[in-house]
């Protein structure tokens, strides 16, 4: 057996031996459908003794035709002989046929060949699956965002304020929210950040309840994508938006 | 929209219309674009829209699409597949007189044929056929148009019942 990866061998620029026999009826100008196959017998033999080293298996397949066109060519020589008893191998005309397909395959292949190297093709579209774009958006809350952009804009800036110094711990800040989720049960994040925050103040708040998130004191739930975050306690009854 | 070829009956499905209707509007959708720089494949019962090959060149230099290549003995393969298909490996070696492992392996690692089932005979060998993308590949809008007999030799084959 040829193995996958091995390089198809083409003996001489033969593809086998039905293409060896169809190139001498070519060469010869004959016609399929009306020479006598045994007559090739010779040329067909003088050209598988000049192939030079062809691997076994190809050898046997050459083999195999050349006995075939010597019997032909025996038969038409002499007409008297007779069948031997077991004889089991392909009259002229099945050969002929054979012969005669081949030569149509070798045809169409040509056909086909020349497509491609005309190049006559088609292509389809490549890329996956089309993006639609995201849903839900809002001209509403474009122009929201807008006004608080501009509401920004009009406060001082932080940088323009004298940093007071002040530092913040987190363990403080912690102990802060602690306390007050237990009386309140529910707040808003907004609320924890009252009003206009510092930069150092909101990440420490931030910082403190994503320890109290995780110690599992609280809850954390956020409905809309940049909305307020409600923070309520974890024993406490769960809000509607919750459940 | 699809990447891959849509079969009729999903067709019908997405538009609620019978498969009947679907096979008409397509044949009239076919129509339509005859002319213009799209055409309309069909593999099956699969449809899907290609570029004309008028434009071949101009699409190809755009997507910088090599041009396929393949071997004389690929090519005798292809065509016993192309013409005869489903059929077996042991019967494109009948009719090609050559071992044809390689050459079908060859052709389908390039996706231009594909196993369809296994014939109901002494081991169950694979049947092979061709591909949606052999028929772009060839520029060909279905099997139908594959080329017919060009010689007196092939005329006699494709009038010879086949066995």
């Amino acid at each position: 057996m040829i193995g996958p990866d091995a390089p198809r061998v083409s003996v001489e620029g033969f593809d086998g031996p039905l293409d060896l026999l169809l190139e001498l009826v070519e060469e010869k100008k004959l016609d399929i459908l009306t020479v006598r196959l045994g007559d090739l017998a010779d040329a067909y033999l003088t050209r598988v003794r000049s192939l030079s080293a062809l691997p076994a298996e190809e050898v046997s397949a050459f083999l195999a035709l050349a006995s075939r066109l010597v019997l032909l060519k025996a038969r038409s020589l002499l007409p008297s002989l007779a069948p031997l008893a077991d004889e089991d191998v392909e009259s002229e005309e099945e050969l002929r046929a054979r012969l005669l397909e081949y030569a149509v395959v070798r045809e169409r292949a040509g056909v086909l060949g020349a497509r491609l190297r005309t190049g006559e093709r088609a292509f389809h579209r490549e890329g996956g699956t089309v993006e639609l774009p995201p849903r839900g958006g809002e001209v509403g809350a474009l122009a929201s965002a807008w006004s608080r952009v501009l509401a920004l804009a009009a406060r001082q800036r932080e940088e323009d304020i004298v940093a007071p110094g002040e530092r913040y711990s987190v363990e403080q800040r912690t102990t802060e929210i602690e306390e007050l989720i237990v009386s309140q049960e529910r707040m808003s994040f907004a609320t924890l950040l009252a009003g206009t925050p510092t930069v150092g103040f909101a990440v420490v708040t931030v910082i403190a309840l994503l320890d109290l998130y995780r110690r599992g004191v609280i809850d954390l739930v956020q409905d809309e994508l940049f909305g307020d975050i409600l923070i309520t306690r974890r024993d406490a009854p769960s809000p509607a938006a919750h459940s | 929209m699809a990447e891959k070829p849509v079969t009729r009956n999903e067709l019908a499905r997405v538009v609620g219309a019978p498969p009947r209707a679907v096979e008409n509007a397509l044949a009239e959708l076919g129509a339509s674009y005859d002319g213009t720089g799209l055409r309309l494949q069909r593999s099956g019962d699969e449809w899907q829209l290609v570029t004309a090959t008028e434009h071949a060149a101009q699409v190809a230099a755009y997507l910088g699409a090599d041009r396929l290549r393949l071997s004389a003995a690929s090519l005798e393969t292809l065509a016993v597949i192309a013409y005869r298909q489903p059929v077996t490996r042991a019967e494109v070696e009948a009719i090609r007189g050559v071992n044809c492992d390689q050459t079908i392996y060859t052709l389908a690692s390039r996706r231009l044929i594909e196993e369809r089932g296994r014939k109901e005979a002494p081991g169950r060998p694979i049947l092979y056929g061709t591909t949606w993308e052999f028929l772009e590949c060839f520029g060909l809008g279905s099997l139908d148009e594959l080329p017919r007999a060009l010689s007196p030799e092939g005329e006699v084959v494709e009038a010879a019942p086949r066995t």
